[in-house]
């Protein structure tokens, strides 16, 4: 009963974490992309604007629920769900400070790789039945290019597994301790984790499946209202764990360089993390805003060709280093 | 042909650094950051508006003369130029009861109705006129509900050339080319409409 | 509040019913049924073509054109457009107004680069009825339809990097292209839609302030210029999705009448403003940029560079302004050429912009053709993305650089 208790209060405010983060996330996209373009963001709607994606979720709810009467009922229902759950879940393990944390299991890593994996069924549920040519088309882009993706950033990931020995996300961040953060030991892990972990999130310049110019609206065209606003989310939520991942794992998590972590009070370990996710947020939305898109087969060929052989370089010098050094 | 041409080919990286590209992406990642922190071009639209020229091509407006009379004579000179038949004019040559009124002034016109939704805003009606009557406001917000409420007769068009004189002047020297010569010359200039407060910030 | 909306579509006697067919009038233009790729005896499987409907309504096909794409997996075996969406007959209009008031209607055929399209239209008149131009006009004619071609070539380059994927590039070219139009609107009241090259001259003269305008332009476009270059031109990925993409041979360009920067980029130095000199561009200094390779970055790279020569060519024209009037003093309402016909070419932003007008002794004009350069330059898209995947149909057509207007008039 207790455990019940307990588990639906875990996920109302994981949810609300999760959901004020991704909207913090897509204001934070419209105004850097503003300052970016010598203009202002939203500053209309409330002060400074942050009350704009209030008002954008409350418009998305209100619309029209338009479904296409060929599409494939249950699979044009539950692609936005998925879309949006999968990162969601992923959430359970990530801590944020030494003892916030949902839930921390000995192979954190594992299950939220395969959390981040099941994305792609979203979209080929999304693409499929939609039973619309342009869906059917980012979605076939989509699910190449995330397939392709996931092995040179699982690759490139292990080398930071073999030198902690562990899986769990908790025990990675505890051994990043006296500065001896893992993007020190990894930085060719770390700059292919973070061009994976961009390829994952469909983000430019990778965002193919949802390439505006080219295919209107990619695997999303057929969707609007609620299930557009899941997508929308989905999306944010996904890179939001992505740079999670990448702060957990090499960035130190939440440990404060060259001070004694210890006695720091776990406020102060949140405000940190968080620091760091939103650096590294807004290093994603930079590139995005910087770079063309990628052709299809370019990208392929990127992943295939100069990722996973030099994430197969990086494990294997660090496999013998560390065997050295054992 | 007596022609000088320039035969550009792309050089390739001389070692392997170029090949990768990196400091071009390097470079290209440079110029959004510092956009980032220079001034947005953003003018904060209902509260600062743009002083548009005094020439700009806008609404309509029929300009009355000293005795608060239209000026128009209903000579139909600017409905013979207007490219898109957006002017209709009926004259009124007639009457003595006129004379005392109009002296100097055969013609007037009873209607004179103009389409703005035919207008293409091209302004030869304006330099058509002989008489300086017919003119181009700097009025662009044009929106309306129905197609009929588009039609500016003829009291409606003084009303707008009312409004404008409230806001501009010394618009009667238009046509003065000294007066072209003393626009002021700021790039951006902006007149507050009210307290020119900005709305949230940036 | 939220119900499902059902869109009913009438069951189609095609063969799958898994996907949308295509409207019937695909397959009321000739040659143009669904080719079957691939059959296999034993079942009933046959692989077909995928026919995309690139339609009117799309975010990236610059106005509304239709393209009707087949395609195997991503790549692309047939290109179709499909024309007529913005048809507004301004060749029927045009013969039924004076040959003064035919010039506001050019403006809305190439909106992006109107100056130019007054310009072809006042020439044709001029020559019909041996007007002549004073020489302040000529040069303010010049500057102004320089000024343009840098204002349509910054849209152009925008369009690009927002079809390739740079959003941000779209927004730079859009500021400065504003500056620009701060400049006309100086001049001339309006902002896209000028006509302000009229019959016999210009229609106003231009003030101290435009003047200042300009210098502070020309004076912030090399550096503006030099930041493209680095967002844009250097980056790989830029380098990849254009380099060699949509190469045409002269060959093939010249046949189908490509002109402007698409020939320019094939290798030939062909400029109306060299090849037959009109106006006063005999006294200015200004080269062609010309590249070999016939691909999209090779058109990217001459539009970049024409800029920098129309600023070169708007410096020296305002610097040696001359004095004088700045239109034909009496001028009569109605024009009444004597009968002949008249064929004038310029070199619009987009190609070669050619106005064919018949006179025959009255006031309006017996047939006036607008030779488009867009038009002629959409001719071969069909044959240039044969090959090519959905990603680089869109680059393409970008670095045609197309107008609707223009296309369909």
């Amino acid at each position: 009963m207790e455990i019940l208790l307990f588990g639906i209060i875990g996920v109302v405010v994981l949810f609300s974490v999760i959901a004020l983060n991704a909207l913090i996330l897509v204001y934070m996209e419209r105004k850097v992309s503003a300052w970016m373009q010598s203009r202002l963001g939203p500053n209309r709607v409330g002060p400074f604007g942050l009350f704009q994606t209030t008002a954008d979720i409350v418009k998305l709810i209100l619309k029209e629920n338009i479904r296409n009467d060929q599409s494939d009922k249950v699979i044009y229902f539950l692609a936005p769900i998925l879309a949006f759950v999968a990162p969601f879940a992923a959430f359970v393990t990530v801590p944020i400070a030494n003892t916030i944390g949902i839930r921390d299991l000995d192979m954190g890593a594992v299950y939220i790789f395969a959390l981040g994996s099941s994305v792609i069924f979203s979209i080929i549920w999304a693409g499929y039945g939609s039973n619309s040519r342009y869906a059917l088309i980012g979605a076939m882009r989509s699910a190449a290019q995330m397939v392709s993706y996931e092995v040179p950033m699982i690759t490139a990931v292990l080398g930071v597994f073999l030198i902690a020995g562990s899986l769990s996300m908790r025990e990675i961040v505890t051994m990043q301790a006296n500065q001896t953060w893992f993007i020190v030991y990894q930085p060719l892990g770390f700059i292919l984790f973070l061009i994976a972990g961009t390829a994952e999130a469909n983000r430019a310049p990778f965002d193919l499946p949802e390439a505006e110019s080219e295919l209107v609206a990619g695997f999303h065209t057929e969707y609007t209202g609620l299930k557009f606003a899941f997508f929308f989310l989905g999306e944010y939520a996904a890179m939001l764990v992505s740079c999670c991942l990448i702060v957990l794992l090499f960035l130190g998590g939440w440990l404060v360089p060259f001070v004694d972590n210890s006695i720091i009070p776990a406020w102060i370990h949140i405000t940190v993390f968080m620091i760091k996710v939103y650096l590294m947020i807004f290093l994603m939305m930079w590139f995005r805003w910087t770079f063309p898109r990628m052709r299809v087969d370019h990208l392929m060929g990127f992943g295939w060709k100069v990722l996973l052989p030099l994430a197969f370089i990086n494990l294997v010098a660090t496999g013998a280093v560390v065997l050295i050094l054992k | 042909m007596a022609v000088s041409v320039k035969n550009i080919t792309v050089p390739r990286g001389k070692n392997w650094v170029d090949n990768t590209y990196i400091i071009p992406v390097i470079k290209g990642l440079i110029i959004t950051l510092r956009h980032m922190f220079k001034k947005p071009i953003v003018l904060y639209y209902p509260e600062n508006k743009k002083v548009l020229p005094p020439n700009y091509r806008g609404l309509h407006m029929l300009t009355r003369d000293e005795q608060g009379r239209e000026k128009c004579v209903a000579c139909e000179m600017c409905s013979t130029a207007c490219p898109a038949d957006c002017i209709r004019i009926v004259a009124n040559d007639s009457g003595d009861v006129w004379k005392d009124n109009f002296e100097n002034r055969e013609k007037h016109p009873i209607v004179f109705e103009i389409d703005e939704l035919r207008c293409i805003f091209c302004g030869m009606c304006v330099e058509a006129c002989p008489e300086d009557a017919i003119d181009m406001t700097d009025m662009h917000n044009l929106a309306d509900y129905t197609r009929q409420d588009f039609i500016y007769d003829k009291e409606r068009l003084l009303g707008v050339y009312d409004e404008y004189i409230k806001r501009h002047p010394d618009h009667a020297k238009r046509r003065d080319g000294e007066f072209k010569a003393m626009k002021n010359s700021s790039y951006f200039s902006v007149v507050s409409v009210e307290n020119a407060k900005k709305p949230g910030g940036h | 509040m939220s119900h499902d909306t059902q869109i009913k579509k009438e069951p189609s006697n095609l063969s799958s019913k898994q996907f949308r067919t295509d409207s019937p009038l695909i397959d009321q233009i000739p040659g143009r049924k669904r080719q079957i790729l691939r059959e296999s005896p034993e079942s009933e499987l046959k692989m077909e073509e995928f026919l995309l409907n690139v339609g009117p309504q799309h975010p990236s096909t610059h106005g509304v054109l239709r393209l009707v794409v087949a395609l195997e997996g991503e790549v692309i075996k047939r290109c179709d457009p499909d024309l007529g969406y913005l048809h507004r007959t301004f060749e029927k209009i045009s013969e039924s107004r004076s040959y003064q008031q035919i010039v506001p209607f050019t403006d809305r055929m190439d909106y992006l680069g109107s100056m130019n399209a007054n310009w072809g239209v006042a020439v044709a008149v001029e020559k019909l009825a041996k007007i002549e131009v004073p020489e302040r006009a000529e040069y303010l004619r010049v500057i102004v339809s320089e000024l343009n071609r840098i204002a349509s070539h910054l849209m152009w380059m925008g369009a690009f990097g927002a079809d390739i994927g740079a959003v941000t590039a779209f927004l730079y070219g859009f500021r400065e292209r504003e500056l620009i139009l701060d400049m006309f609107e100086e001049i001339c009241g309006s902002r896209l839609t000028y006509g302000y090259i009229r019959v016999g001259g210009v229609a106003e003269d231009i003030t101290p302030k435009f003047d200042k305008l300009v210098r502070e332009f020309l004076d912030i476009l090399p550096a503006k210029l030099e930041d493209y270059h680095n967002l844009i031109t250097g980056n790989p990925i830029f380098l990849e999705r254009t380099r060699g993409v949509g190469a045409i041979t002269l060959e093939e360009a010249i046949s189908y009448g490509v002109t402007g920067p698409m020939l320019k980029a094939c290798g030939m130095p062909w400029d109306l403003r060299k090849e037959e000199p009109y106006s006063v561009y005999p006294k200015f200094d200004f080269d062609i940029p010309v590249y070999y390779n016939g691909d999209c970055f090779d058109r990217f790279r001459v539009r970049m560079d024409e800029m920098v020569e129309s600023a070169k060519i708007v410096i020296q024209a305002l610097d040696g302004l001359p004095e004088g009037d700045y239109k034909v003093k009496k001028l009569a309402r109605n024009i009444k050429p004597p009968v002949g016909d008249v064929y004038v070419r310029q070199e619009a932003p987009r190609g070669e912009y050619g106005v064919y007008m018949e006179s025959d002794g009255s006031t309006k004009p017996n047939r006036v053709k607008y030779r488009t350069p867009s038009f002629s330059n959409l001719s071969i898209l069909p044959l240039m993305t044969v090959g090519w995947k959905i990603a680089d149909l869109v680059a393409i057509l970008g670095s045609v650089d197309i107008v609707l207007g223009d296309v369909d008039r």
